[in-house]
């Protein structure tokens, strides 16, 4: 457990120019904006103005949401090449003799690799979403006071749309990381086999199987094969889309966390779920494997 | 376990094949606990493809068994026992110093970081400092230390002073021979500077083209091969009359080495010495292949 923790803790070290220090230049820029906007009268932070009719608690709720879809949107790219660039990254450094040369065996390594890329590294990306939440929070508050409004009433509000926008985010999160869990594990196996060059070959397997069963078996075209189709549903963002279309519509329903919830886990196939982690299982084992047997610089 | 009787290393038989071609032919040899070994061979010759299979990170044809354990099935068990170096530039380059040390503690159990910090205490190296930021001999320095910290029965180096300047090589050496070498270690080293480690061998492998054709204690090179330096031209052939294996012309003075010839025979051609491990080196290499495995 100590050895595995250490390892998780070098693939932070790692990669925290990633998972820290861009997101932290990031989250700078965005409270910069934020700051820029309520500063030069682009945000009516009296909330009385032709534009905004709304309640500062539902404009809050859904700049936080906003910012924290767009937080894992950075998410999805920074895993996908934290995997393509991890899985390779002793070789790439030179460093894989002095890893092979300590007593951990190179799943173990693999295994500390992949759970660093669902744990920490998220968790960081999850930090500064909330981080972006409780500075968009903190410039509202300060505006608002400074323009006389009764911050006191409507603080509570804003703090509680916080609360429940944060587990939102949160929980989307966690669900997006596990279905995706497939994709991440593909993308580390191939990079162990080819490199950074598995970010595009990975874009291209589901091209290629597509391609394969036309060939085979026939079809109006590659994109109308039934492995299409299925990788087509396996990579549908989960969401809960009609609860969020119906709350963005609707401007005086506050977000309410039970629907997005219960909407959000009831889309999800956990059959597919756990098929999906079962490939994700497999394909870290062989990528160890590979290193084990052939991979020695 | 290994009893104390039982050698550390066992190969036999060892055979490793590379894009169908064998590299090594069927290696046959024993390496003792508390003895220095020197794997000396052209490139190519086999020598970190034997180091390899040694350290578990090939797979190869045959038998071997490091500390009683196969090193290929068992490698990470293994690297509790043995440590490597087999390239001085493999340390983590994003690791800062002090960052590097904590982890190997971390993770390996038989890791004393407090050693490793008293080993680079009087160098210029800073435990703030990213590896990436030391210079190729603090490198070396780092990564030696780290070695030297870790209770290994195996210490395994193959090329470790590659690239490094006359001082670092020498001073790598004298710290390796002074605080780290005990009865109960076994070292393993191959370079190609071999003369700078010659002192410190108490044992010899040669290899050529993936075969042992030299493999004995560094006491027995001494009495089985001699040099002879012959100054008088006359002598040459009578000289060559005992069967020299290696022969050739050094400012205008004939030098020849022979392999078990008697040393009193020898002295009436000419000044009779003990060639340095990297002459009989080159003498070896120019011999006829001996018959595989005899070693």
């Amino acid at each position: 457990m100590k050895s595995m923790l250490a390892l998780i803790k070098r693939e932070y070290i790692e990669h925290r120019g990633a998972f820290v220090i861009a997101p932290l230049i990031l989250t700078a820029l965005v409270f910069g904006a934020i700051l820029l906007g309520f500063t030069v009268g682009r945000v009516d932070v009296r909330f009385s103005g032709s534009v905004f009719q709304l309640s500062p608690t539902l404009i809050y709720e859904r700049a936080f949401l906003v910012l924290g879809f767009a937080w894992s949107l950075y998410l999805a790219g920074a895993l996908f090449f934290y995997g393509a660039g991890s899985f390779s990254a002793d070789s790439r450094n030179n460093a894989m003799l002095f890893w092979k040369s300590m007593p951990v065996s190179d799943l173990r390594i693999m295994v500390a690799k992949f759970i660093a890329g669902l744990t920490v590294l998220p968790a960081s990306i999850l930090g500064f979403a909330l981080l972006s939440g409780l500075l968009v929070l903190t410039v509202m508050s300060v505006t608002m006071a400074m323009t006389g409004a009764a911050i006191g009433s409507v603080l509570p509000m804003l703090l509680s749309g916080f609360g429940k926008v944060a587990a939102a985010l949160a929980l989307a999160m966690v669900t997006q990381l596990l279905w995706y869990l497939p994709v991440l594990a593909l993308v580390s196996a191939m990079a162990t086999l080819v490199g950074r060059w598995a970010v595009p070959v990975t874009a291209l397997v589901p091209l290629m199987v597509s391609i394969l069963e036309w060939v085979a078996f026939g079809g109006l075209s590659p994109f109308h094969t039934a492995s299409w189709a299925y990788l087509s549903s396996r990579l549908e963002t989960l969401l809960p889309e009609s609860y969020l279309e119906q709350w963005f519509i609707d401007e005086s329903a506050s977000f309410s966390l039970g629907r997005f919830t219960s909407e959000l886990l009831m889309q999800i196939d956990w059959a597919q779920m756990l098929v999906g982690w079962l490939l994700a299982a497999v394909l870290v084992y062989a990528a160890s494997e590979y290193r084990r047997r052939y991979v020695l610089t | 376990m290994t009893s104390e009787a039982e050698p550390i290393i066992t190969a036999r038989g060892l055979r490793k094949k590379l894009g169908g071609r064998e590299i090594l032919h069927g290696l046959d040899f024993d390496i003792p606990a508390g003895r220095i070994y020197g794997l000396v061979g052209h490139n190519g010759a086999g020598k970190t493809t034997t180091l390899n299979a040694i350290l578990g990170l090939t797979s190869c044809e045959g038998s071997i068994r490091v500390l009683g354990e196969d090193p290929f099935a068992r490698r990470a068990q293994l690297m509790r026992n043995v440590a490597f170096i087999s390239d001085v530039a493999s340390l983590p380059r994003f690791l800062r110093v002090r960052e590097l040390l904590t982890l190997v503690a971390n993770i390996h159990p038989s890791f004393d970081q407090a050693k490793a910090r008293q080993l680079l205490e009087g160098t210029d190296i800073r435990m703030q400092a990213r590896v990436k930021e030391l210079s190729k001999g603090m490198v070396a320095q780092l990564h030696l230390a780290v070695v030297m910290a870790i209770d290994a029965k195996l210490l395994v180096l193959d090329e470790p002073t590659l690239g490094l300047d006359i001082t670092y090589r020498k001073r790598f050496y004298r710290r390796l021979l002074e605080d780290y070498m005990t009865e109960e270690r076994t070292l393993l080293i191959t370079t190609h500077q071999v003369d700078e480690i010659e002192f410190m061998l108490s044992d010899i492998m040669f290899m050529r083209d993936g075969d042992l054709i030299l493999h004995m204690q560094m006491e027995a090179v001494n009495e089985k091969f001699s040099q002879l330096l012959i100054s008088d031209a006359t002598q040459k052939e009578p000289a060559r009359a005992l069967g020299p294996v290696f022969e050739e012309t050094r400012f205008g003075q004939t030098v020849m080495v022979f392999d078990g010839v008697d040393r009193q025979a020898l002295s009436a051609f000419g000044q009779v010495s003990t060639p340095t491990v990297s002459d009989l080196f080159v003498a070896l290499m120019e011999r006829p292949t001996s018959p595989r495995g005899e070693a």
